[in-house]
């Protein structure tokens, strides 16, 4: 009898390891794909600084309401969200609502990862609890003024604007145009930059990723459009763009789409591109136009490696004498890479017909040209802000914009001023301000006016 | 809104608001030339907290309208071509026609490029940022000749290091110099030439990665190198570190930078520090600066040119100059050089202008015998010089073109850089020409010695190996005799223990003058065999170091 029972416990106790291990094996499986969808949501770019522990937050993002400091999301019990159960993480990445009832601003693309399905949820959390390293580090405290400054105003903000309904395939596309659109929708949050908003800053769902100014760079219409949005682009462009931020259209990413592709897209699996893809660029869409492979590459019989053309160029006073500011600039500062005829060089990007040249304004020119571009491993390009003015600045950008675009679009010295200052002023401050100084007229009035008729029935 | 009232005993303060009412500038630190080494030890002590104020007497020029320059020079093959020049402060000039600036009195011309321009003569450089091999610091107790520094390698291992993270210099790792981190920045990727050169040479002749302060990736704000091949005159896109850059930092670090200002006079008090500088601006306008500490950093031949100006009835050879060793000792390396055609292709002009060399020459015992050298292997375009020397044989039409396509490939140019010794009798006087504002010019005396001759000799043995290993044809070699200048200008303000054979102390200071330090590639005593604009910065840190210790409390 004992050696029976000796032997049940025994059988027992190695079929509790073995689930253990099994359990072990699928809660590293969901850390894991956990870590993937920390990927698809890009939750580095804010959360992670350089020079601070992964996900610790303190990452300055420039809203037109001043300075909001991401925070610190390891799973510290202190300074981070060790204590945050599956429900309150849900929330907080659903709802937009921390563990201490406090409203988090949509900054933080809460909105988009409203999609996000239970499962994806759990593993995120997973990941969180679990595969990042607790970091003591508090982030810095975001301090927006006034009135916005009280947490509570974006509850109605949210009674508005978010629809916290998870993502619903449709059941009529394929899997893999719904797994683009879970992405697009979800995760990615592709519409916090490319979708214009409201005057309370909210997405205009009727014009979802038509392109929207960040206040500095220009987020483009990524709509199947031919016209206004990548219409024109073919499914292998655009994964090879998400992939490796250029394509072989000519577009080259700068800005935060570079940052988005650095430490997002170009880690995720190839198959989750291609559904992106599949998504924005429904079948029907695709390629609807030829693309324009002569205009993308104006030297492709020149480029030929067994037959190098050499480069010409007039250094003729006469000719010298005869060129535009802009030019001038251009052969300054541009031409030893991208060459006099704007086709490049060994590698280096051609202007010829490069897609930012092709957009409804040019603030991306002038951006690219005032910070530079600056990817993870390849070549970078020097930003201009300390040797231009914004004369020259505008003087380049429209020589390019004509030269090398053919477009009619320019842009004023005003313009580029304000994009080195940062973008326009948001107007929502004064509008909020304004507001209020209403509302509280109101107020005062319909005080007055109870005060001035009890008064008059007292009488 | 609120506003901090300002500090009464903030210096920065005190220059703006107490001081308006004339030319007069007061700051802690005055520093005379903008050049590497004068920014970089402005930008630590203002880091630090001092007052400094930055004097530069040559313009202030952006890297646009130097590329403007040189796109549109006749004179490619002349590096101070782009840049800007002024009678107000004049520099050696050579295109279109030599301006003579310095005057020859030596056996050998002395034909220094320098430029006066907010950033300095590393506005046209290969980037290379070599230490000294631990050896070069005591030759003379060695080998018995030269002179040995007053400081060792190891005093300036950090240093080193810190110059290098600041610039971001990567090379080969194993060159001889020692390093307690590893090179900051990755090496550049080895160009067409540099790899059939190696392969080549080996095992008989190590050609290594030089150390430069070039980018193979972007950093400090900097692309990547893309082999534009114009390291000189210009990088197009500032993938290398140069003064220029320098000196922005240091603005950006709040460092008071005035352009224009020709340092032409330095003024002492009764104990012999230096109370004033004086500087004229180019509407010869005078104007006084008073500082606790004055750093002279304007080059190995300007600064022994203002100490000598600067005379009194105390100091009648001028302030430094109390033993007469200002200006002496001016050492370079005295290069002989070689060229030839490969039996290859091997395609000069793609990538970096200097990528490589042959170190294994630089120290060994027979430096007792003759000078020790380094073979730097160009990678510079030559489709110009090909060019004309074509035109000169006579050649036109089609074969001149292909002729121009089968040299110009396969041409390979080295040059030595060869430690030459300290000897007084070389040196920076002054003319008796005057410039526009009414200042001496340098007078250069320049010899050769036995000891460089040998070393040259030694050098040619090697080219005619290297030639013949690689199949040379059309060997030609530098002419016999003849020794061009580096522009590695050392040892006119020479740094030593006794004040009898040396300007200044192993800091930098002027013997006689306790708050007068000097920074640059003067304070050098010896040449080494390499490039000098590292050893030289960092020196200029450690001085820079020294000067926030010396002042903590003042």
């Amino acid at each position: 009898m004992a050696k029976l029972f000796t032997g049940l416990v025994l059988v027992a106790s190695s079929w509790l390891v073995a689930q253990g291990a099994q359990a072990q094996e699928a809660d590293a499986a969901l850390i894991q794909r956990g870590e993937a969808v920390a990927i698809e949501g890009d939750c580095a770019a804010c959360h992670s600084e350089p020079g601070r522990p992964a996900f610790s937050g303190g990452h300055p993002i420039k809203s037109p309401l001043g300075t909001i400091y991401s925070t610190n999301i390891t799973p510290s019990l202190e300074a981070g969200i060790g204590h945050y159960s599956l429900e309150e993480f849900s929330a907080a990445l659903r709802q937009g609502v921390r563990a201490d009832g406090g409203h988090l601003y949509p900054a933080m693309p809460y909105t988009a990862y409203a999609k996000l399905t239970d499962d994806d949820i759990e593993a995120l959390y997973a990941y969180f609890m679990h595969g990042v390293a607790p970091a003591d580090v508090a982030a810095e405290e975001t301090a927006l003024p006034f009135p916005f400054n009280l947490r509570f105003s974006m509850a109605g903000w949210n009674l508005l604007f978010l629809d916290d309904a998870p993502f619903e395939p449709d059941p009529a596309r394929s899997e893999q145009y719904n797994r683009g659109a879970y992405l697009v929708q979800g995760a990615t949050h592709c519409g916090t930059c490319h979708t214009p908003r409201n005057f309370l800053m909210a997405e205009r769902d009727s014009a979802a990723l038509e392109g929207a100014s960040l206040g500095t760079w220009y987020a483009p219409n990524i709509t199947a459009d031919v016209q206004n949005g990548i219409g024109d682009w073919s499914h292998a462009q655009l994964v090879d763009y998400l992939r490796t931020g250029h394509a072989d259209n000519g577009a080259t990413a700068g800005g935060p789409m570079l940052e988005a592709i650095d430490l997002s897209f170009s880690r995720m699996p190839l198959t989750d591109l291609e559904a992106i893809a599949t998504y924005l660029l429904p079948e029907g869409s695709e390629s609807a136009a030829p693309i324009n492979a002569e205009a993308s590459s104006p030297d492709a019989e020149t480029s030929n490696a067994s037959a190098p053309q050499p480069l010409s160029d007039d250094d003729t006073p006469a000719a010298l004498a005869a060129i535009s500011p802009g030019e001038r600039v251009y052969r300054n500062q541009c031409a030893a890479c991208h060459a006099p005829d704007g086709g490049g060089l060994n590698g280096l990007p051609s202007l010829v017909g490069h897609p930012v040249l092709d957009k409804p304004n040019a603030d991306n020119v002038v951006m690219a040209v005032l910070e530079g571009v600056w990817p993870e491993h390849r070549q970078g390009m020097l930003g201009f802000a300390e040797e231009l003015d914004d004369f020259q600045v505008a003087d380049v950008t429209n020589y390019l914009m004509d030269e090398f675009g053919g477009s009619d679009v320019r842009i004023d010295t005003a313009r580029v001023a304000e994009l080195r200052a940062g973008g326009a002023p948001s107007t929502l401050l004064l509008l909020a301000r304004v507001g209020m100084v209403a509302g509280a007229v109101v107020v005062v009035a319909l005080l007055v006016l109870m005060f001035w008729r009890r008064r008059k029935r007292l009488r | 809104m609120y506003i901090a009232a300002p500090k009464v005993s903030d210096r920065r303060f005190q220059r703006e608001y107490v001081i308006p009412m004339s030319n007069d500038k007061v700051a802690d630190v005055v520093v005379v030339g903008a050049g590497i080494c004068g920014s970089l030890l402005a930008t630590r002590l203002a880091r630090a907290g001092r007052s400094v104020l930055l004097l530069e007497s040559g313009p202030r020029k952006g890297r646009g309208e130097l590329v403007q320059n040189y796109r549109e020079s006749a004179f490619k093959s002349d590096y101070m071509a782009p840049y800007p020049y002024s009678e107000m402060a004049p520099h050696p000039r050579f295109s279109p026609t030599p301006n003579d600036y310095l005057e020859q009195a030596g056996p050998h011309a002395y034909q220094a490029q320098y430029i006066r321009m907010l950033g300095g003569t590393s506005w046209h450089w290969a980037a290379q940022m070599w230490r000294y091999v631990p050896n070069d610091f005591r030759t003379q107790s060695l080998y018995g000749v030269g002179v040995d520094w007053p400081i060792s390698y190891d005093d300036l291992e950090d240093y080193y290091y810190q110059v290098e993270v600041i610039t971001g210099v990567g090379g080969e790792p194993d060159n001889g110099s020692p390093r307690t981190k590893p090179f900051p920045m990755e090496r550049v990727p080895a160009s067409y030439l540099q790899q059939r050169v190696t392969e080549r040479l080996a095992p008989e002749y190590r050609v290594i990665d030089d150390a430069t302060a070039r980018n193979s990736r972007s950093y400090g704000g900097r692309p990547a190198c893309c082999g534009n091949n114009n390291c000189m005159p210009i990088c197009p896109i500032d993938a290398q570190y140069h003064g220029g850059i320098a000196a922005q930092e240091a603005e950006a670090e709040g460092v008071e930078i005035v352009t224009e200002a020709v340092v032409y006079r330095l003024e002492h008090d009764i104990q012999g520090r230096i109370s004033a500088v004086h500087y004229y601006d180019w509407d010869k306008v005078s104007h006084k600066v008073t500082a606790q500490t004055v750093v002279l950093a304007a080059n190995a031949i300007e600064t022994p040119k203002l100490l000598l100006m600067s005379t009194s009835d105390r100091f009648e050879n001028g302030i430094a100059n109390a033993r007469d060793n200002v200006g002496r000792n001016l050492c370079d390396h005295p290069a002989v050089g070689v060229s030839f055609d490969v039996d290859e292709p091997v395609w000069p002009g793609r990538g970096p202008v200097s990528p490589c060399s042959i170190g294994d020459f630089r120290d060994g015992e027979f430096r007792a015998e003759h000078a020790p050298f380094r073979l730097d292997i160009s990678n510079g375009s030559k489709v110009a010089s090909v060019t004309k020397e074509l035109l000169a044989e006579g050649y036109h039409g089609r074969a001149l073109e292909e002729q121009v396509r089968f040299r110009s490939a396969r041409r390979l140019a080295l040059k030595n850089a060869m430690e030459q010794l300290p000897d007084p009798n070389n040196r920076v006087t002054l003319s008796a020409t005057r410039d526009a504002l009414g200042l001496p010019t340098p007078r250069m005396y320049w010899d050769i010695g036995a000891y460089e001759r040998r070393g040259a000799e030694a050098t040619r043995a090697h080219y005619t190996r290297i030639a013949e290993m690689l199949g040379g044809t059309n060997v030609k070699h530098s002419k016999e005799g003849a020794f061009s200048n580096r522009q590695h200008i050392t040892g006119t303000l020479s740094m030593g223990n006794d004040p009898a054979t040396s300007v200044t102390d192993a800091w930098g200071r002027a013997h006689d003058h306790e708050n007068l330090f000097m920074v640059g590639t003067g304070v050098m005593p010896t040449v080494g065999t390499c490039n000098v604009t590292l050893t030289a910065a960092a020196l200029a840190l450690r001085t820079a170091d020294r000067i926030l210790e010396e002042t903590q409390h003042g």
